[in-house]
């Protein structure tokens, strides 16, 4: 039963999403930031999946950020990833308004990368607010 | 001034910190007056203002946001107030040595008096640990 | 006419730094706003730094109450990307630490919960009853927390076989007591006026805030690492899940007692493997490929993510921890608002709350900025006492 449910999505979607890795009860795939609220709201209202976290990393090349959604039922994990090549000015489109749990995720990310999320509602620091001393970005190569 | 301190080793009062911790220090603070330690058998007891209280006592980093707000509290403390810390994060930071949230440079504006190592520290060892800063006020 | 009431950091109720903004219209809390990162330290910096045998001591110290959960499920995530087979002996040896880290810190929960309302008896004894429990701890590891056990693939410390039959009368004894917690919860009158119909957390709210753990059980999700995707050896223990449906403070209460009645039956049948099943402990990993895997654990909490990207090397590019507590603080929006101020505090400590684990006096000012003076452990006393006398 879940191989057909994962069947059936990745043919659903198969030109909006392109497989990294797959493996027994793991999908990573990259999505465009354009359809991202679309394979979003797929996988948050029809396939019923909860919202685990979400991880940003930085390549040389760019931002890749990928949302972690759990099935719970079956233990499966599906991960839709999305690459910004832009270094300077990292955007991307917020899934806050889909999926309420993602507010502080989407903030601490904000906060961390410099990573700016489009119509996010409340786009302020979450660990470093009111800090004494100027703390930025300091997830990155570099940053302090 | 030491009548005042011997009068004091009788019945200490303590508050306690808790500044960026990972909570088991602060969880075996707690133990300490569960029936099986029972500290409250010499007089010492956990008061909810720091006006009231005799020792300090500060578990974990001290991280840079958090720092200045102890200082305040000591700076409220009606002296003589004497500071324990309490694990080895107050000590020496242990792993998080290498973060970009400690140390402080309001760390060393505070002095610490006695410090208990441990990660955390037995019940015991807190125990001794206090006992020996009531020998010192007996002195 | 609204007023703000600022709660924290350093409160005398309060274990941990905390800062709540609640807003009140009279009696009625309206609003509430939470401001976190007392706590940060800045693991997830640190760790790229360390090799993944440091990072499991690091990750230890994210918390020190959950302190096998962070371990094993990073553990989980680094085999997950190298596909190594662990011995069953120490699959065995994981699930009872585990189950028994989840006894202690239900009773921690139970004792603070009584703290909280006024019931000091009920903390002196949940903490009493807590400490055979610690002494389990300190016969197969040698700490009474922070037990530095897990490694990749497997375990660093045997049990020795002479300690099984300690271990199992400790068990006997706390399943007594255990027994007479259940009658407290089921027919103390007081406990049930202060706590039923309080705070509720409906179950659309439970879903759209992504709540995990006992929190999201009680408003009826039933959600269960160890049932979803079971690793180590709870697959060959036998369990049920506890799933309620009012969401309030007191199914909260009743889902914890319950699942301590659960735990001691599955360290009971854990003790009893340990007895036949020989062999080692620990299967030796010589490298990691690059790759990236997620791992996860149900914490007492909730469930605890970990992901880690690896290159080849001997340490983790991005190394990524989601505590269940990060899900579960932001649900107090949806469940304090309407309540009255006296049971704010309750409220908002149901969830079990661990700041270290999220991130990595008070003065009540209205909008003239006169003073006031409100204590709201008094407040919620003072209920408490009122109950007792109209019973």
């Amino acid at each position: 039963m879940l191989s057909e449910v994962l069947g059936k999505f990745k043919e659903d979607y198969k030109d909006l999403i392109t497989v990294r890795r797959e493996k027994k009860d793991r999908l990573y795939f990259y999505v465009e930031d354009s359809r991202l609220r679309e394979v979003v709201e797929h996988i948050f209202h029809k396939l019923g999946c909860r919202l685990s976290t979400a991880t940003a990393l930085e390549r040389p090349d760019g931002f890749e950020v990928i949302y972690h959604f759990s099935h719970d039922g079956s233990g499966v994990y599906l991960c839709p990833t999305v690459f910004i090549p832009n270094k300077d000015n990292p955007e991307m489109n917020s899934i806050t308004p889909i999926v309420r749990g993602a507010e502080w995720i989407e903030r601490e990310m904000m906060e961390m990368f410099g990573i700016k999320f489009r119509e996010h509602p409340r786009p302020e620091k979450l660990l470093t607010l009111n800090h004494p001393e100027k703390v930025d970005k300091p997830l990155r190569i570099g940053g302090k | 001034m030491s009548w005042y301190t011997k009068k004091l080793a009788k019945s200490i009062w303590v508050f306690h910190v808790s500044a960026s911790p990972c909570n088991n220090c602060d969880i075996e603070i707690l133990d300490l007056l569960t029936p099986k330690y029972d500290l409250e058998r010499f007089g010492i007891k956990l008061v909810g203002s720091i006006r009231h209280a005799d020792v300090l006592l500060v578990t974990g980093i001290l991280n840079k946001k958090v720092a200045p707000r102890v200082k305040y509290i000591y700076e409220q403390a009606p002296k003589p107030i004497f500071v324990v810390g309490v694990g080895s994060c107050p000590a020496s930071g242990t792993v998080f040595k290498g973060g970009y949230n400690y140390p402080s440079k309001v760390l060393s504006e505070i002095s610490f008096d006695i410090y208990i190592p441990g990660c955390p520290p037995k019940p015991e060892a807190m125990i001794e640990g206090i006992m020996k800063l009531v020998e010192v006020l007996n002195a | 006419m609204e007023r703000i009431i600022p709660v924290g950091p350093y409160h005398p109720l309060l274990e941990e730094a905390e800062y709540f903004t609640l807003k009140v219209d009279g009696e009625t809390v309206v609003d509430i706003d939470i401001e976190i990162g007392w706590m940060h330290r800045g693991h997830e910096f640190i760790s790229e730094s360390m090799t993944f045998t440091q990072s499991i001591y690091l990750v230890e110290r994210i918390c020190g109450i959950c302190s096998t959960s962070h371990p094993l499920a990073f553990v989980h995530a680094v085999e997950d990307v190298c596909n190594v087979e662990v011995p069953v002996r120490a699959k065995i040896i994981r699930t009872l630490v585990g189950e028994l880290e989840r006894i202690h810190s239900h009773l921690l929960w139970v004792g603070l919960a009584g703290h909280f309302i006024g019931y000091d008896t009920v903390w002196m004894w949940a903490w009493k009853y807590r400490e055979p429990v610690l002494q389990m701890f300190e016969i197969i590891s040698g700490n009474r927390n922070h037990y530095g056990m897990m490694r990749i693939g497997g375990v660093g410390r045997d049990v020795e076989p002479d300690s099984i039959p300690e271990m199992e009368k400790i068990l006997d004894e706390i399943e007594k007591k255990m027994d007479m917690l259940v009658k407290v919860v089921r027919d103390d009158p007081v406990l049930k006026s202060r706590l039923k119909g309080v705070g509720v957390l409906k179950k659309e709210d439970a879903i759209n805030f992504c709540a995990v753990g006992p929190t999201a059980r009680a408003s009826d999700v039933g959600i269960d690492v160890r049932k979803d995707e079971p690793k180590d050896a709870y697959d060959m223990v036998d369990f049920e899940v506890i799933v309620l449906p009012n969401g309030d403070v007191y199914d909260k209460f009743v889902v914890r007692v319950l699942e301590i009645i659960e735990s001691v039956k599955i360290c009971r049948q854990c003790l009893k493997l340990l007895r036949t099943e020989r062999g080692p402990v620990l299967n030796k990993v010589k490298e990691i490929p690059p790759g990236e895997g997620i791992g996860r654990y149900e914490a007492p909490r909730g469930e605890v993510f970990h992901y880690v990207r690896t290159d080849g090397s001997n340490r983790a590019v991005r190394h990524k921890v989601r505590a269940p507590s990060y899900a579960n603080i932001p649900t107090c929006k949806a469940s304090c608002i309407g309540i009255p101020v006296a049971d704010a505090l309750i409220t908002t400590a149901s969830v079990d709350p661990c700041y270290c684990c999220t991130e990595r006096a008070v003065r009540v000012i209205d909008e003239k900025n006169r003073e006031l003076h409100i204590d709201l452990l008094r407040l919620s006393r003072e209920k408490t006492e009122r109950i007792r006398r109209e019973a």
